[in-house]
C-alpha cells in the first residue's frame, strides 16, 4: 500500500509535469490550429538557457529568462506563420513546426555535446518523507508550482480578456473578429505561454531523481503529446487529465516494473495508453467531435 | 493565374486514359539519368556507392511517404517503423539460427527473394493493423498519434531479441537471387572493373528504385491516385462522390507501409546490418523533411528530396576536409549530419513559407511550364510521372 | 420526356435531426417522384442543406426514414449512398482545386470503375482499357455541360460560374439517376443563371433522371420545378406545385417581410 501511495504522488507530480507541457501544446493549437512538434525543443532551449545561466544569477532570474527565451523562441514561430500560412493546411503548419524543430535540436544537440547539464535547482537531491510516501523534494516542489501555475492560467484563461478573446476565437474567428478582437495579440500570447510554461515543466522534468538536462530530454517532454492528445488536442481540462492519466500511468509501470519481454515499459506506456483511448474516442477524452459543414 | 491559355499543348496530356504516346523531354531525362546511374558504379569508389545504396532505399521509401502524406493528405511520422519491420522482417525471415555470434537473433533461414517479398508484405500488414486508428482519425490527429510507433518500435527494437538481436543489433543475410549471391564471393569483371557486393546491390537497387518510381507514378495517375487527392482535400466531397474514404486511407497507408518496408529491406542489405538507434524519430523526421523539400505528392520530388537528406550528410562528411565550417564528428563543432540536419531544416521551413510546392514546384516554374503560384497544397502531379 | 427505367423514387418520412437540442429538421416529409424536378426553398437557416446532408449520409437523422426505392438511407454510409445512384453537386465548391477538370470528373467516375491500387500501378490491361473508356464518356460529358475547352486546366483556375458548372458535370459523371443540386445559382451573376437554368432544364429532358434541387432563387424554382416543398424552422409548411406554394398563405408569411431579395443574399 505504501508503495502504491509512493507510485500514485509520483505519478501525480510526473503527470503534473506533463500536464503544463501539454497546456501549451492545447493553447496552441485552439488559438491558431497549430500542432506545435517544436514544443519538446523550446523545452530544451529554456532548460538549455536556465542551465547555462544559474551559475551567474539567481536561480529564480535565471528560470525567467528561460521562460522569456523560450517564449520568444514561440513566438518566431506564431509570426513566420501569421507573416505566410495563415489559410493554409493543418498539415503545412505542423511540417513549418518540424522545420524549426529540425533546426532547434540540432543546434541544441551540438551545444550540448556529451555533457549533462543541471539547471541549478536549489532542492538537490533530498527525500522528504511524506509518512505514507517518499517523494523527492524536486517533486513535490514541482506539484506545488504545477498546481499554482494551472489554477493561474485557468483563473487567466476564464476571467482576463486574453482568455476571453482566446476562447472566442476559438468558438468562431470570424465572428470574434468582427467583435474587434484583435487575433494577432490572442495568438502570439497563447504561443508565448505555451513556451514559457514548457521552459518551468523543463526544470522538473530535469531535476532529481532524473539525470539531469541534455538534448533527448526533447522525447521525454514530447510524451505530453499523447497527454494531450488523450484529453483532447483542444481542451484545456483536458490536458491536465491527459498528464495526470499519462503521469500517474507511467509511475505506476515504473514502481511496479511491469516488464514485457524483458524491457522496463514505461517509456511506451504513454502511447499505449493513447493508441487504446484513440481507438475507442479519436477526439480523445474531452475534445470536441467535429461537425461537418457542408 | 490565367496565363493558362497559353499552356504548351503538352499540358492536354492530363486527359485521363488518352496519354499521347509522344516521349516527352522530361522523360527524356529520366531515361538518361538511369542510364548515368547504371553506369556509375564502373567509376566511383566503394563509400560513395555506399552512400548511393542508402540514398536508392530512402528514394523508395520516400515515395511511399509522399503519396501518404502528399497525395492523401495524411500525416504520418512513423515512417521510420515500418522501415524497421521491413529491415528486421527480412533478416529474421532470411537468418539462421544461432550463427549471428554472440546475438541472440533467431531466423527462419529462408530464401533471400522470399524473405524480402514476405517483408514487404509484413510492412504492410503493419500498416493495416495501425489503419483503424490512421483512417479514423483527423490528419492532425494522426501525426501525434504515429509517432507512437516510433517509440513502441524502439521498445520493441531492444527487447524483441530473437528478432533483432536487441540493442547491439542483428546482421542481415546477403541477398541472393535463385542462389547467385550478392556478395564479393564470385566477383564479376565487367569493363575491367571488378563487380563485387556493393556494385551488384547498386544495380539491383537501381532496378528496385525505377520500378517502384514507375509504379508510384502509374498509381497516382489511376483511380486511386484520384481518390486520394480527393480525400486529401475534402474527405466530405469524396465520400459523397461514391469514395470510402477510409478504405481510401487505409490503402494509402498500407501502400506507404509497403514502401517503407521495401525501403527497410535495401537498407538492411547495404548496411548488411541493422541497429535500433537507425530507426529513431530522426529518421521518420527526415523521410517528412525529404519530401515535403522535394515537393508533397510529387514522386520526383520525393526522389530527389531522399537525395538531399540521406546523401547530404554522407557527402558532407566525406569531403569536411574541403568544405568551409565543417569539422569533425564529435569535436563539438558542424559535423556531416548537423550541418545537413541545419541545411534541410532550414530547407523545410522555407519551402513551408515560400514555395509550398517544394522543389519539383519550382523546377516546373523555372522550365516556365506552371502557372506562377503553386496551388495549395501541392500542385497535382498525378498526371506527370 | 422520358423517364430513365430504373429510377426510383425517394421518400422521406418524419425526419427528425437534433443537434444538442435544436431541431434542425422537425417531422419533414416529402417525396421526389421518379424524373420529376422538385425544388426545396426556405429561408436561411431552414434546414434545406441539412436535410441534403440527411440524404447524402453525411448527417444522421435523429429519427424517421429516407427512402431510395428499396433503400433505407439513413444508416448508410455517404459512398455506399453514391453508388445508389445519388450524386450531388455542393454548394460551396468542394472541388480538387489542384487537380484538372478531367481528374475532377474523373471522379464521378470512380464508384463505376475498379482499378485498384495493383491494376493500376501495374498498368494492367483492364485499368488502362477502363481509363480510356471513362474518359471518353467524362469528355462528353465537359462537352454537354460546356467545359469541353476546359478540360486539361486545374479546376482552381476557372471562373467562379465554370467552376460550379464543374461541380455539376462531376455529380453527372456518377451518371446519376437522382441529383442533389445544392444552390447551383447561388452567387452568380444573371447570364451565368440563365445559362445554369438552361442546363438543368436540358440535364432532366436528355436523361430523364429525378433532380432535387435546394435554391434561393424564387424565379429559377417557380420556372422549372414540378414540385415544390417549403421548409421553415426545419418544419414543412407546404408542399405541392409551384402555383400552389405561392399562393399558400403559411409560405407567404415566412417570406413576408423578409422577401425574395432578401432570401435572395
Amino acid at each position: 500500500m505504501t508503495d502504491f501511495l509512493s507510485y500514485l504522488v509520483n505519478g501525480i507530480s510526473l503527470g503534473g509535469i506533463y500536464a503544463l507541457i501539454a497546456l501549451g501544446f492545447v493553447v496552441v493549437f485552439k488559438a491558431t490550429e497549430v500542432v506545435n512538434f517544436a514544443h519538446g525543443s523550446l523545452l530544451v532551449l529554456g532548460g538549455y538557457v536556465i542551465a547555462r545561466l544559474h551559475t551567474d544569477v539567481p536561480f529564480v532570474v535565471a528560470v525567467l529568462a528561460g521562460c522569456a527565451v523560450a517564449a520568444v523562441g514561440a513566438l518566431v514561430i506564431e509570426r513566420l506563420y501569421s507573416w505566410r500560412l495563415r489559410d493554409s493546411n493543418l498539415n503545412a503548419l505542423a511540417i513549418l513546426t518540424i522545420g524549426v524543430d529540425i533546426l532547434l535540436i540540432t543546434e541544441l544537440t551540438r551545444r550540448f555535446g556529451p555533457d549533462i547539464l543541471s539547471t541549478g535547482d536549489p532542492w538537490g537531491n533530498k527525500i522528504v518523507d511524506l509518512g505514507f510516501a517518499e517523494i523527492a523534494q524536486a517533486r513535490l516542489v514541482g506539484i506545488g508550482v504545477t498546481a499554482v501555475l494551472l489554477a493561474a492560467f485557468f483563473v487567466a484563461f476564464k476571467y482576463s480578456s486574453w482568455g476571453i478573446a482566446m476562447r472566442a476565437g476559438a468558438e468562431d474567428g470570424e465572428a470574434a473578429a468582427l467583435m474587434g478582437i484583435r487575433r494577432g495579440r490572442v495568438t502570439m500570447t497563447a504561443w508565448a505561454v505555451a513556451g514559457a510554461l514548457a521552459a518551468v515543466a523543463a526544470v522538473f522534468l530535469c531535476a532529481f531523481p532524473t539525470p539531469g538536462l541534455d538534448a533527448s530530454v526533447r522525447l521525454t517532454a514530447l510524451r505530453a503529446f499523447p497527454a494531450a492528445i488523450l484529453g483532447g488536442l483542444d481542451s484545456t481540462a483536458g490536458a491536465v487529465v491527459g498528464g495526470l492519466a499519462i503521469g500517474i500511468a507511467e509511475a505506476m509501470t515504473s514502481g511496479y516494473s511491469v516488464k514485457l519481454a524483458g524491457g522496463n515499459l514505461n517509456d511506451v506506456v504513454p502511447y499505449l495508453v493513447m493508441l487504446l483511448v484513440l481507438l475507442v474516442r479519436p477526439s480523445g477524452l474531452l475534445g470536441t467531435k467535429e461537425l461537418t459543414r457542408v | 493565374m490565367s496565363d493558362t491559355a497559353t499552356r504548351s499543348p503538352a499540358q492536354a496530356r492530363a486527359a485521363p486514359g488518352r496519354s499521347p504516346r509522344r516521349v516527352r523531354p522530361a522523360t527524356l531525362a529520366r531515361v538518361a539519368l538511369v542510364i548515368v546511374l547504371a553506369v556509375l558504379p564502373l567509376y566511383i569508389d566503394t563509400s560513395l556507392l555506399t552512400i548511393g545504396l542508402f540514398t536508392m532505399a530512402a528514394v523508395v521509401a520516400a515515395i511511399g511517404l509522399t503519396v501518404l502524406v502528399g497525395t492523401a493528405g495524411q500525416l504520418s511520422l512513423a515512417h521510420a517503423f515500418f522501415l524497421a519491420v521491413g529491415g528486421y522482417g527480412y533478416a529474421f525471415l532470411a537468418g539462421e539460427s544461432g550463427v549471428a555470434g554472440a546475438s541472440t537473433a533467431q531466423g527462419l533461414g529462408l530464401d533471400p527473394l522470399l524473405a524480402a517479398i514476405l517483408a514487404v508484405i509484413a510492412a504492410g500488414f503493419a500498416g493495416l493493423l495501425f489503419s483503424p486508428i490512421a483512417s479514423r482519425l483527423r490528419g492532425i490527429y494522426l501525426g501525434v498519434a504515429s509517432l507512437s510507433l516510433v517509440f513502441i518500435g524502439e521498445f520493441c527494437y531492444e527487447n524483441v531479441r530473437s528478432v533483432t538481436g536487441g540493442f547491439n543489433g542483428r546482421a542481415a543475410t546477403p541477398f541472393s537471387l535463385f542462389g547467385w549471391e550478392f556478395t564479393d564471393a564470385n566477383t564479376l569483371i565487367v569493363a575491367g572493373v571488378p563487380f563485387g557486393r556493393f556494385e551488384k546491390l547498386w544495380e539491383l537497387f537501381l532496378v528496385v528504385a525505377v520500378l517502384s518510381y514507375v509504379f508510384a507514378a502509374n498509381v497516382l495517375r489511376g483511380r486511386m491516385g484520384r481518390a486520394m487527392r480527393t480525400v486529401r482535400d475534402s474527405e466530405v466531397a469524396a465520400a459523397v462522390m461514391g469514395v470510402d474514404v477510409r478504405r481510401t486511407k487505409a490503402g494509402a497507408f498500407v501502400l506507404s507501409s509497403m514502401y517503407a518496408g521495401l525501403g527497410g529491406v535495401m537498407v538492411a542489405l547495404a548496411f548488411g546490418r541493422l541497429t535500433p538507434n537507425y530507426f529513431s524519430l530522426a529518421l521518420s523526421i527526415g523521410f517528412l523533411a525529404a519530401i515535403v523539400v522535394g515537393g508533397l505528392g510529387s514522386i520526383g520530388g520525393a526522389a530527389i528530396g531522399a537525395f538531399f537528406v540521406t546523401a547530404g550528410p554522407l557527402l558532407i562528411t566525406r569531403y569536411s576536409s574541403s568544405l568551409p565550417f565543417i569539422s569533425d564528428s564529435g569535436s563539438g563543432g558542424y559535423d556531416g549530419g548537423k550541418a545537413a540536419a541545419l541545411l534541410y531544416g532550414l530547407a523545410v521551413v522555407l519551402v513551408v513559407l515560400f514555395e509550398p510546392g517544394g522543389l519539383a514546384a519550382l523546377g516546373k516554374r523555372l522550365a516556365g511550364r506552371r502557372p506562377a503560384r503553386a496551388l495549395t497544397p501541392a500542385p497535382s502531379t498525378g498526371a506527370s510521372p | 420526356m422520358t423517364v430513365a427505367p430504373d429510377v426510383a423514387a425517394l421518400v422521406l418520412t418524419d425526419v427528425c435531426v437534433r443537434f444538442a437540442g435544436l431541431k434542425a429538421l422537425d417531422n419533414v416529409s416529402f417525396t421526389v417522384e421518379p424524373g420529376s424536378l422538385h425544388a426545396v426553398i426556405g429561408p436561411n437557416g431552414a434546414g434545406k442543406s441539412t436535410a441534403f446532408n440527411v440524404l447524402c449520409g453525411i448527417y444522421t437523422a435523429t429519427s424517421g426514414s429516407v427512402r431510395y426505392g428499396d433503400h433505407e438511407l439513413t444508416a448508410m454510409r455517404p459512398h455506399k449512398i453514391a453508388r445508389l445512384g445519388v450524386a450531388r453537386a455542393f454548394q460551396n465548391i468542394a472541388l480538387s482545386k489542384g487537380q484538372t477538370v478531367a481528374e475532377n470528373l474523373m471522379l464521378g467516375r470512380h464508384a463505376l470503375t475498379r482499378a485498384g491500387f495493383v491494376s493500376s500501378g501495374l498498368r494492367l490491361r483492364p485499368a488502362t482499357r477502363e481509363g480510356r473508356r471513362h474518359g471518353e464518356r467524362v469528355r462528353e460529358i465537359a462537352a454537354f455541360v460546356g467545359l469541353g475547352d476546359k478540360f486539361a486546366q486545374p479546376a482552381g483556375l476557372l471562373s467562379y460560374g465554370d467552376q460550379k458548372r464543374v461541380e455539376v458535370a462531376r455529380a453527372l459523371a456518377c451518371e446519376p439517376r437522382l441529383l442533389l443540386l445544392d444552390e447551383p445559382v447561388a452567387g452568380m451573376n444573371s447570364d451565368e443563371k440563365v445559362r445554369m437554368a438552361g442546363l438543368i432544364t436540358e440535364v432532366r429532358r436528355e436523361l430523364g433522371i429525378s433532380i432535387l434541387l435546394v435554391e434561393h432563387d424564387m424565379g429559377l424554382v417557380m420556372g422549372i420545378s414540378d414540385r415544390v416543398t417549403v421548409l421553415d424552422f426545419g418544419k414543412r409548411i407546404a408542399d405541392g406545385t409551384p402555383s400552389e406554394v405561392q399562393n399558400d398563405p403559411e409560405v407567404v408569411k415566412a417570406y413576408l417581410g423578409t422577401g425574395e431579395d432578401e432570401a435572395d443574399a
